[in-house]
């Protein structure tokens, strides 16, 4: 094996008797795209966790650069990853350019204070993510899709070959989380950088990543590039719902088709159609 | 890239904040029920003990008083500094986790126990009052460990709980004890400023400035960890590890500054507030100043403390809440970080 990101036989479960993910092997070549996708409950942040080190396997193993990500200090695996996570909840008001400048925290001594290597790492950072017009501003006051940009921002700051992010898209819209795919291949496609991305849009999955781990919810799996992996039957039997697919140009898309979905048949009573 | 905290940009504040706690200080000195002139100060002890009254007033009563008052506040607004950003909130104190009511049960039981005994010159109450504080953290510590998961909200449960228990047992042992040994707690327990042997200011000085340097270097740490314990693993800082230290030695500089001085309120919660919301969040920068900040304030809230009500004085506490409340109201009403030249 030579990928960057190597998975074997992981399994895990938050209790004794529980399993979420099951035997899973995977693995991620330098500078590939990567979606993880799947129904909630499947185990994607559980799986982004154990790849950042936070939860330990309960079997198999997990290698980063060759190496198990247990053998890493904290120190060592945040200058090889860097994560992007969902929730963020603000306690001070630290202003996005001294939010970004935590990116370097690794790379500091002790007393550490950035040298003028980091700010350039931290200018360049938030000039590519179009951060910079509101560096001075503290995060509170940014809205959900320039907050996203931030954590980004700080990601890149980090340095690392790899980038983990959990739903980088939730909460955006149609503009702005176009706008962070195109970051995200723009960092691929520029500096190498390997990308892991939990996504619940398939869409944006099938136009932007190579390859998609799928996980359902039975501790099954499916990996391999978005466009063998990712067809309607596979997708109405992980996500359970019915789908409608097509073609836009050279992706398939897919729409999700409940039961009280116009085209599907039945109509609400009221419904006055003309 | 200005807004980011450069080494010589701080150097050059701490200096000028050293500065200023310096002439506060010095003020401080001169300030009294009884007057004495520099003058005189300057002119020396004198060949026979007692010749030159101000001089001996300057060295042996105001400035041993003086440099106290500047150990505890430092100490307290750094240990609130810390315990804000590991405990991720904003409504922390030095004496949350506990260490003011153990302390408070220590200083009880050795004022009811009638302890006479003393060692390397510390007073009975101030070793009774470290050991308890300790000894109570210690319990809060392990407590909230064991509590598991979120171990920020349970060891936050675990110091809320552990100071009702030890307030209501303080108040049990209150309402059993005699009215003079009742007299003497109370004034503890407000926080109460007064004249300390020469040996005790300097084991506690050293303990103090090492405490506070020790904290800064793990400030960037600090700053790190307010954004909670998984973000602060994937930017490389071990946060189980950084908490333990940081709490470690708050709870530390805190015992010593309590064993000295009482339960001064409010100095740890006001002052970090204070230099944050003027200098901005940065643990690197909000830590020093809030340390030099908290001597200051405390320095002035003694002597305000020793001549308001000359020949008698108040606990210094008392005048810490009455004028850090509404400073404090001001200062949050009328600041946030706009205000761009201090930066």
């Amino acid at each position: 094996m030579n990928g960057i990101i190597e998975v074997e036989n992981l399994s895990f479960g938050y209790t004794p008797q529980s399993t979420i993910l099951k035997a899973l092997s995977f693995e991620v070549p330098p500078g590939q795209f990567v979606a993880i996708a799947g129904p909630n409950g499947a185990g994607k942040t559980t799986l982004l966790n154990l790849l950042c080190g936070l939860l330990k396997p309960k079997a198999g193993s997990i290698r980063i650069d060759t190496a198990d990500v247990e053998s890493y200090s904290a120190k060592e695996l945040a200058k090889r990853m860097a994560v992007v996570r969902q929730e963020f909840v603000p306690v001070f008001d630290f202003s996005v350019a001294e939010v970004v400048s935590m990116a370097r925290t690794p790379y500091l001594g002790t007393f550490g204070f950035e040298s003028s290597t980091d700010k350039d790492v931290i200018a360049e950072a938030l000039a590519m993510t179009d951060t910079e017009r509101f560096a001075s501003r503290p995060l509170a006051q940014l809205s959900g899709g320039e907050r996203q940009r931030v954590f980004i921002a700080r990601a890149l700051a980090q340095d690392t070959p790899i980038l983990l992010l959990d739903e980088p898209t939730s909460f955006l819209d149609m503009k702005h989380q176009v706008g962070i795919y195109d970051l995200l291949k723009k960092m691929q496609l520029d500096k190498g950088k390997t990308i892991v991305a939990i996504t619940h849009d398939i869409n944006l999955a099938v136009q932007y990543c190579d390859n998609v781990l799928l996980l359902a919810s039975d501790g099954g799996y499916s990996h391999g590039p978005v466009e063998e992996v990712l067809n309607a039957e596979l997708i109405e039997k992980v996500f359970a719902v019915k789908t409608f697919s097509g073609k836009a140009g050279k992706s398939r898309f897919f729409l999700p088709r409940g039961k009280f979905a116009r085209d599907t048949g039945r109509t609400a009573p009221q419904t006055n159609e003309s | 890239m200005s807004e980011l905290l450069t080494a010589k940009n701080l150097t050059v504040k701490i200096l000028i904040c050293l500065a200023v706690l310096a002439a506060v200080m010095g003020l401080c000195t001169f300030v009294g029920t009884q007057d004495i002139s520099v003058k005189n100060v300057l002119a020396g002890p004198g060949t026979a003990p007692g010749e030159n009254i101000d001089y001996d007033i300057f060295v042996r009563v105001r400035l041993p008083r003086v440099i106290l008052a500047a150990l505890v506040g430092a100490a307290l607004a750094a240990a609130g500094v810390v315990l804000q950003a590991i405990l991720r909130n904003p409504l922390a104190d030095p004496y949350i986790l506990g260490i003011s009511s153990g302390a408070g049960l220590g200083v009880i039981i050795a004022v009811l126990l009638g302890v006479t005994w003393s060692f390397w010159a510390g007073s009975p109450i101030a070793l009774f009052a470290f050991a308890g504080s300790l000894l109570t953290v210690w319990l809060v510590w392990t407590v909230g460990c064991l509590a598991g998961k979120s171990q920020v909200t349970s060891l936050l449960l675990a110091g809320v709980v552990v100071n009702a228990f030890f307030s209501a047992l303080i108040m049990f042992l209150t309402s059993i004890a005699k009215s003079e040994q009742v007299y003497s707690t109370i004034f503890w327990l407000m926080g109460n400023i007064t004249e300390k042997e020469p040996a005790v200011l300097w084991a506690a000085a050293v303990c103090i400035l090492a405490g506070v340097v020790a904290l800064f270097a793990i400030s960037q740490r600090l700053n790190v960890l307010t954004f909670g314990e998984q973000q602060a693993k994937d930017l490389g800082v071990a946060a189980s590890r950084t908490r333990a230290i940081a709490f470690g030695l708050a709870a530390f500089i805190t015992a010593i500054a309590v064993s000295l001085s009482g339960l001064v309120g409010f100095v740890g919660l006001v002052v970090p507030h204070a230099v944050r919301l003027v200098f901005g969040p940065d643990h690197r920068r909000l830590l020093p100043i809030s340390a030099i900040t908290g001597a200051a304030f405390l320095v002035v809230a003694d002597t305000i403390a020793r001549t308001i009500v000359a020949p008698a004085q108040l606990p210094v506490g008392v005048i810490t809440a009455i004028a850090g409340g509404p400073f404090f109201l001001l200062l949050l009403a009328k600041y946030s970080r706009k205000v761009s030249w201090l930066k």
